[in-house]
């Protein structure tokens, strides 16, 4: 059963001293995170766990057969005069009552303050609890304070100064049970020689040296001259320290908190601006393809348009060439009917000859002929000069959109060299159509002047045949 | 993608992050009692070696940078491609807010 027990403080100190530890890291964390280091702080820190770690040890070697009689451990005497159960209550040979167990139950925690104003009593004041377990057999095992773990275990997200109250510290915890003990030490103290036991040791000890090094700050006191009111100030500057320690340790927890909140805004931040960034550079790309788009149509329409003029210029060219030999051939006949000497040995008006009454008559009807075929072209030329015309001015309109599609391109972009091209091709078109349209004058002239003319040489050669 | 997928995330994923979520404060846990019994063994030897602490308290840090961004991966849904992503972002500007 004590074994049992023992087993279930030695793992409630262990995880006591886990949790210390895990504290004293997140302390070391915050000054880490704040990069503000005080050695003072660790130190104590460090201090706290190591005398947790302390008192496991003392507990594991309370383990072992027994502990020396002599040795000034008023803690663990002190604590073991606070049974948690009624079974201790038998052990030590009480009545079997509630009492006892009110007697051995911890007080609140305003008489522990209370009880370490006093705490030079307990060098000459040992366990009163021995008066009370002499008939007992000796109990060396250590009873587990089934409270100290318990209330001073504190949560891992705070910091060891800051779940421990001071008053629930084991060592505390013992301080106040030495210090209850002290009011009763007169009464324990005739049968405490009596007691093999290790409460009977420290009884016979009175705590002439200091506790055991899990004692900690009750050890000081016990060092420390027997004056109440230094031990008052050392309880109270203690007290501060903690109080500070909590202090720095929420503050730090707190500051790492906002950095984390901080941090979460600016990845926020930084999301968000990505986003933008992304939907730029997509937007960006589509203008850029919309920009291409727009060129390769513009070119294809250059090309066709000036696929469409090269092909006006040559069905143009070859006309220009039909009319000049339509025109020749005019001219030529032209000279022909006026240009005709009459013949040396011709016969005089006024009796023709028949023969050349018949020629003048079939050159009459060829010369109409002639005239009609003429004509017949010249209609012809009209119609594909009408034609060329409505080509020429479809090419126009063609250029006008090629250069009203080239205007509404960004101003950005570099097209300078497109409408001056354009602008050459149009003239030279224009120049094209000039050039075909005087000839078609002449061609015109010609051959309206050619009906009028025709008269004389309808009679030249009348003349010059006869 | 499940029917009680939430987002980019599956079921499985979100197992896997909550997991994850946990070996990352069993970690946070281990790695902070050996930062206190690191100090404590440089307080019994009465000198404070902070390179070295600063050191295991930025392990710390990582390890809270971690489970940060799973939380966040959890509450957001997000696949894990998705959080790689996120975290390969986030590796870019390194700052070591203890230095």
């Amino acid at each position: 059963m004590r074994k049992g027990a023992l087993k279930k403080k030695q793992r409630q100190l262990e995880e006591l001293h886990l949790d210390r530890r895990e504290a004293l890291g997140e302390l070391v964390l915050g000054m880490y995170v704040q990069g503000n280091w005080d050695d003072n702080l660790l130190a104590r820190g460090a201090a706290e766990v190591s005398e947790v770690r302390r008192e496991l040890d003392f507990l594991a070697e309370g383990e072992e057969p027994r502990r020396p009689a002599d040795e000034p451990s008023g803690e663990h005497t002190a604590e073991h005069d606070f049974p948690a159960t009624g079974e201790y209550t038998a052990e030590h040979d009480l009545p079997a009552t509630g009492e006892h167990t009110a007697e051995h139950v911890l007080r609140p925690p305003g008489d522990h303050t209370a009880e370490h104003l006093l705490p030079s009593h307990r060098d000459a004041a040992p366990d009163p609890k021995p008066a009370e377990k002499e008939p007992e057999p000796p109990t060396v095992a250590p009873t587990p304070s089934a409270t100290a773990p318990v209330t001073t275990a504190p949560t891992p997200s705070a910091t060891a100064p800051v779940s421990r109250p001071p008053a629930d510290s084991p060592t505390e915890i013992k301080a106040a049970k030495a210090d209850q003990s002290t009011k009763r030490d007169k009464a324990a103290e005739p049968k405490k020689s009596a007691k093999p036991d290790r409460s009977d040791s420290k009884a016979s000890v009175p705590k002439a040296t200091p506790a055991g090094p899990a004692a900690g700050q009750a050890a000081e006191a016990a060092v420390a001259p027997a004056d109440p009111l230094d031990e008052l100030t050392a309880k109270i500057d203690a007290g501060e320290r903690r109080a500070r320690t909590a202090a720095e340790a929420a503050r730090a927890a707190l500051k790492t908190e906002s950095r984390t909140e901080l941090t979460a805004i600016t990845e926020d931040v930084a999301a968000e601006r990505k986003k933008l960034d992304t939907a730029l550079a997509a937007a960006a790309a589509a203008i850029t393809a919309a920009e291409k788009k727009a060129a390769a149509a513009e070119a294809k329409l250059a090309r066709e348009s000036a696929a469409g003029r090269e092909a006006a210029a040559v069905w143009v060219r070859s006309q220009a060439a039909e009319i000049e030999a339509d025109a020749a051939l005019a001219a030529e006949l032209d000279r022909d009917g006026n240009v005709i000497p009459p013949p040396p040995g011709a016969k005089p008006e006024g009796d023709p000859d028949p023969v050349l009454a018949a020629r003048v008559s079939s050159l009459e009807a060829e010369l109409a002929a002639e005239k009609a075929a003429k004509t017949e072209a010249l209609i012809k030329a009209e119609a594909r000069l009408k034609e060329i015309e409505a080509s020429a001015r479809a090419a126009e309109e063609r250029v006008t959109a090629a250069e009203a599609a080239a205007a509404a391109v960004p101003a950005d972009k570099p097209v300078e060299a497109a409408p001056a091209l354009h602008r050459t091709e149009a003239e030279a078109r224009e120049a094209a159509v000039e050039w075909l349209r005087g000839q078609i004058g002449a061609l015109r002239k010609e051959l309206s002047g050619a009906p009028s003319g025709d008269a004389k040489p309808d009679d030249t050669p009348k003349a010059g045949d006869s | 993608m499940g029917i009680f997928s939430r987002g980019g995330q599956s079921g499985r994923e979100r197992r896997a992050m909550r997991d994850h979520l946990d070996e990352l404060d069993e970690m946070r846990r281990s790695e902070l009692g050996e930062l206190g019994k690191m100090t404590v063994e440089m307080a019994q030897e009465g000198r404070f070696d902070r390179a070295r602490l600063s050191g295991q308290a930025a392990e710390v840090v990582k390890i809270d940078r971690e489970a940060d961004l799973i939380a966040r991966g959890l509450e957001e849904g997000l696949s894990l491609e998705e959080l790689e992503d996120l975290a390969r972002r986030e590796a870019e500007p390194d700052t070591d807010p203890g230095k």
